[in-house]
C-alpha cells in the first residue's frame, strides 16, 4: 500500500507518495500564511499526481517547520531526520547533508545507514536561506531563479562582508551605488553565504561526500561557492526540494514494513 | 499535585514575592546575589535573607545604555530589573568575580543601581592547594566582617546554626535528585529545577519544611515519565521553565544536571565541626566546579560522564546563554568527551530577552530521534 511523506516548509510544502519503494506521485506548493492548508494542498496534489485516494494511503508522516499544524498525519518527525533518510536513499555515499531551506540552514552528519549522528542549525539568522536570496534578488531586480546562472559569469566577485540579511542588503545597495556590476555583486553574495554555511557546518564532523538539499540547492552559484569553500564536489540531487518529504515517506514505509 | 509542591510552584510566577513578604513581616534585610559561590550561610547568620537574581525574560529598556552588546542576557536583564526598580526591596548586593561580565557588572551596578550595601568577593581562580584555601579563608573572613559592619553581628553560634540548615537543605535536594534518578516520573524536570532554584529565594528553614513536605508527599510515580528519554543538561543558570516543559512535552526528561541553579547549588557539604569559615571555604572548593574556576586535578568532563552514566541519561543538552565565554570555553572539550563516549548532545544558545522555545523544539525533537536511533 502506498505511503506518503509531507514536508511543510516555511516557503514551500512538498509531498511524495511511495509505492513499493518507487515514487508514484509528488507535489510542491507555496506555504503562504497557513501551513495547515498548504500541507493539505500538497497532499491532495500528490494524490492527484499518483492517482490514488487518500483512503488508499497506509501511513502519512509529516515533517518540516509546519509539521505540527497538519491534521492528517500518522506521525511527525523532524526535517533533520527526514533529510538524512532522503539523502541516503538518493545518494548512499552522502555523509553530510547541507539543507538550505526557506528559513533554516542546517548541516547534518549521517552514518552509512542514513542515521543522524550530529547536526547544527542556524540561530535566528536568515543568512544562507531562501529568504535571504529573495531579499537580495529583490534589491538587485533580478529573478530569484536567475541568480545562480548570472553569478557564474563573474570574474571578480564583489566582497560582501555582512551575512545579516538587513546589513547585507544595505551593503549590496552601496555596491550598486559604487557602480559594481550585478554579476559581481551576486557572485559576492553567494560567496558570503558559502562562508557562513561553512563556518556553521564545521561545528559538526563534515565528511565526504556532501549533498545539498532544499530550495537553495537550485541556485548553482551557491553550490559552486560552497564547493570552493569546502574544497570538494557537492552532490545536487535531482529534486533537492523533495528530499525531506521523500525521507518522511521512506520512514513511513519502514514503519509499515511495506518497503520493497 | 500535592499541596506543598503546588504551593511552591505558585511562587514561580513571581520569584521574589516570598522575599518581599518576608521583609515586610520581619523588617529584616534582603541581599541579592548572582553566583553559587556566595557564602549564603554568612548572610543568613547575620539575620538577612540572601536571594538569587537570575535575570528575567524581558526586553530591556534601561540596561542597554550601560552594557556592551556582547554581555550575556543574565547581566543585561538583571541590571534592567535593578534600574527599573524591580529590585527595590533589596538592601544590598553581593558579587563574586567569576567571569569578566560579572566583574564589570559589579562596578556598573554599584554606580547606577545604588543599593546601600555592595560587596565584591574575589575568590581564587584555582581552588586547589593550601595557599588557595588560606586565601579563601581570609577573603571569607573579610566578607563576614563587611556583613557584620553593614547588616548585623555574625556569631559563631549563629553561623554554625545556619550551616546546619544549609547542609540539611542540600541533603534534601540531593535526596530529591536521587529519587528522580530512580523514577523521573515523581515530578517533571521543570518542577525539580524550580525546587532547587526556589531554595535561593526562600529562607532556608522555611524551604526545608516545604521540601520535607514535598518529599513526604511523593507517593510514587505519576507515570508521567513513562517512555520518556532520560537526558542530562548542563549550563550556568537554568531559569527557562517553558523550555523545560517543552522538553517534557516532546518526550524527554532531565534526570540530572550540571546547572549552577541545579546540582552545583547543593553539591558537597560544609563540615559541621571545626572552624565554620574554613568549612565554608572547603565546601566551595569541593563542590562541582563552574567553568570560571580551575581545579587542575579534576576532570570536569569525566565527572559529567560519570553522572550521565549513573543517571541513565542517553543524551545531553548544553544550555547556554549567548556570549557566555566561560561555558563556551569548556564546551568543545566536554563535547569531545561525550562524542567519544557515544552520548549524543545538543548545544543550545538562548537569551532572556528573546526566548523562542518553538525554535528549540525541532532541535530537541531531533536529539530525541538520534537517541532513539532515528
Amino acid at each position: 500500500m502506498p505511503v506518503t511523506g509531507v514536508d511543510i516548509g516555511s516557503l514551500t510544502a512538498k509531498a511524495v507518495i511511495l509505492d513499493g519503494g518507487k515514487i508514484i506521485g509528488k507535489s510542491l506548493v507555496m506555504t503562504g500564511h497557513n501551513s495547515r492548508v498548504a500541507g493539505r494542498k500538497a497532499l491532495d496534489l500528490a494524490l492527484l499526481d499518483a492517482g490514488v485516494e487518500e483512503g488508499g494511503l497506509e501511513r502519512i508522516i509529516v515533517t518540516g517547520y509546519g509539521r505540527h499544524s497538519a491534521d492528517f498525519s500518522s506521525e511527525n518527525i523532524t526535517e533533520i531526520t527526514c533529510h538524512a533518510r532522503g539523502a541516503r536513499a538518493t545518494h548512499p555515499e552522502a555523509r553530510t547533508v547541507i539543507d538550505l531551506g526557506g528559513q533554516d540552514s542546517k548541516a547534518i552528519a549521517i552514518d552509512e545507514n542514513g542515521r543522524v549522528v550530529d547536526f547544527v542549525m542556524n540561530d535566528k539568522c536568515a543568512a544562507g536561506t531562501g529568504r535571504f536570496l529573495e531579499v537580495m534578488a529583490g534589491a538587485l531586480e533580478v529573478e530569484l531563479d536567475d541568480l545562480g546562472g548570472i553569478s557564474l559569469r563573474s570574474e571578480s566577485p564583489a566582497p560582501v562582508s555582512s551575512t545579516c540579511t538587513v546589513f547585507a542588503e544595505s551593503e549590496v545597495v552601496s555596491r550598486v551605488a559604487e557602480g559594481v556590476s550585478k554579476v559581481d555583486i551576486i557572485a559576492g553574495i553567494h560567496q558570503a553565504i558559502a562562508s557562513r554555511i561553512y563556518a556553521m557546518s564545521v561545528r559538526i564532523p563534515v565528511n565526504e561526500r556532501i549533498i545539498i538539499t532544499g530550495g537553495v540547492a537550485r541556485n548553482i552559484g551557491v553550490v559552486r561557492a560552497l564547493e570552493k569553500r569546502f574544497e570538494t564536489e557537492i552532490i545536487v540531487p535531482e529534486m533537492p526540494q523533495h528530499i525531506g518529504a521523500l525521507g518522511a515517506a521512506l520512514i513511513a514505509a519502514e514503519r509499515t514494513g511495506s518497503e520493497n | 499535585m500535592d499541596d506543598a509542591l503546588a504551593r511552591m510552584m505558585e511562587l514561580r510566577d513571581d520569584p521574589f514575592q516570598w522575599a518581599r513578604g518576608w521583609k515586610e513581616r520581619t523588617g529584616s534585610k534582603v541581599l541579592g546575589f548572582f553566583c553559587g559561590y556566595v557564602p549564603e550561610e554568612i548572610i543568613h547568620a547575620a539575620g538577612a535573607l540572601p536571594v538569587r537574581i537570575t535575570g528575567d525574560n524581558r526586553v530591556t529598556s534601561k540596561s542597554g545604555a550601560h552594557l556592551q552588546s556582547y554581555c550575556c542576557s543574565l547581566a543585561r536583564t538583571s541590571l534592567d530589573m535593578a534600574l527599573t526598580g524591580d529590585l527595590d526591596f533589596l538592601d544590598g548586593t553581593v558579587f563574586v568575580h567569576t567571569c569578566d561580565t560579572m566583574q564589570r557588572l559589579s562596578d556598573i551596578w554599584r554606580l547606577n543601581a545604588c543599593f546601600p550595601f555592595h560587596v565584591d568577593l574575589v575568590l581564587p581562580v584555582r581552588f586547589e592547594g593550601e595557599a588557595a584555601l588560606e586565601y579563601m579563608r581570609l577573603e571569607l573572613a573579610n566578607f563576614r566582617k563587611k556583613v557584620e559592619e553593614n547588616i548585623g553581628p555574625v556569631t559563631d553560634a549563629a553561623l554554625s546554626e545556619s550551616i546546619k540548615l544549609y547542609n540539611r537543605n542540600r541533603e534534601l535536594l540531593a535526596e530529591l535528585y536521587e529519587l528522580r534518578r530512580e523514577d523521573p516520573g515523581i515530578m517533571s524536570s521543570d518542577q525539580a529545577l524550580w525546587l532547587v532554584a526556589s531554595s535561593a529565594l526562600i529562607e532556608k528553614s522555611e524551604h526545608n519544611v516545604l521540601l520535607e513536605e514535598v518529599l513526604e508527599g511523593l507517593g510514587g510515580s505519576s507515570g508521567q515519565s513513562d517512555g520518556k528519554v532520560r537526558l542530562f543538561a548542563a549550563g550556568s543558570v537554568m531559569d527557562q521553565y517553558d523550555f523545560l516543559k517543552m522538553v517534557e512535552e516532546v518526550g524527554g526528561t532531565i534526570v540530572d544536571d550540571d546547572f549552577c541553579t541545579g546540582h552545583r547549588y547543593f553539591d558537597a557539604q560544609v563540615p559541621e565541626d571545626g572552624d565554620p569559615i574554613e568549612g565554608i571555604a572547603r565546601r566551595l572548593a569541593d563542590r562541582g566546579s563552574c567553568p570560571c574556576k580551575y581545579l587542575p586535578s579534576r576532570d570536569r568532563a569525566g565527572r559529567l560522564l560519570d553522572r550521565i552514566e549513573k543517571s541513565g541519561a542517553r543524551g545531553a543538552i548544553f544550555f547556554q546563554f549567548k556570549f557566555c565565554d566561560p561555558h563556551s570555553f569548556d564546551y568543545p572539550y566536554i563535547k569531545k568527551a561525550l562524542d567519544e563516549a557515544g552520548i549524543p548532545s545538543l548545544h543550545l544558545e538562548i537569551e532572556h530577552d528573546s526566548v523562542s522555545v518553538e525554535q528549540l523544539r525541532t532541535r530537541v525533537e531531533a536529539l530525541l530521534e538520534i537517541v532513539r536511533g532515528n
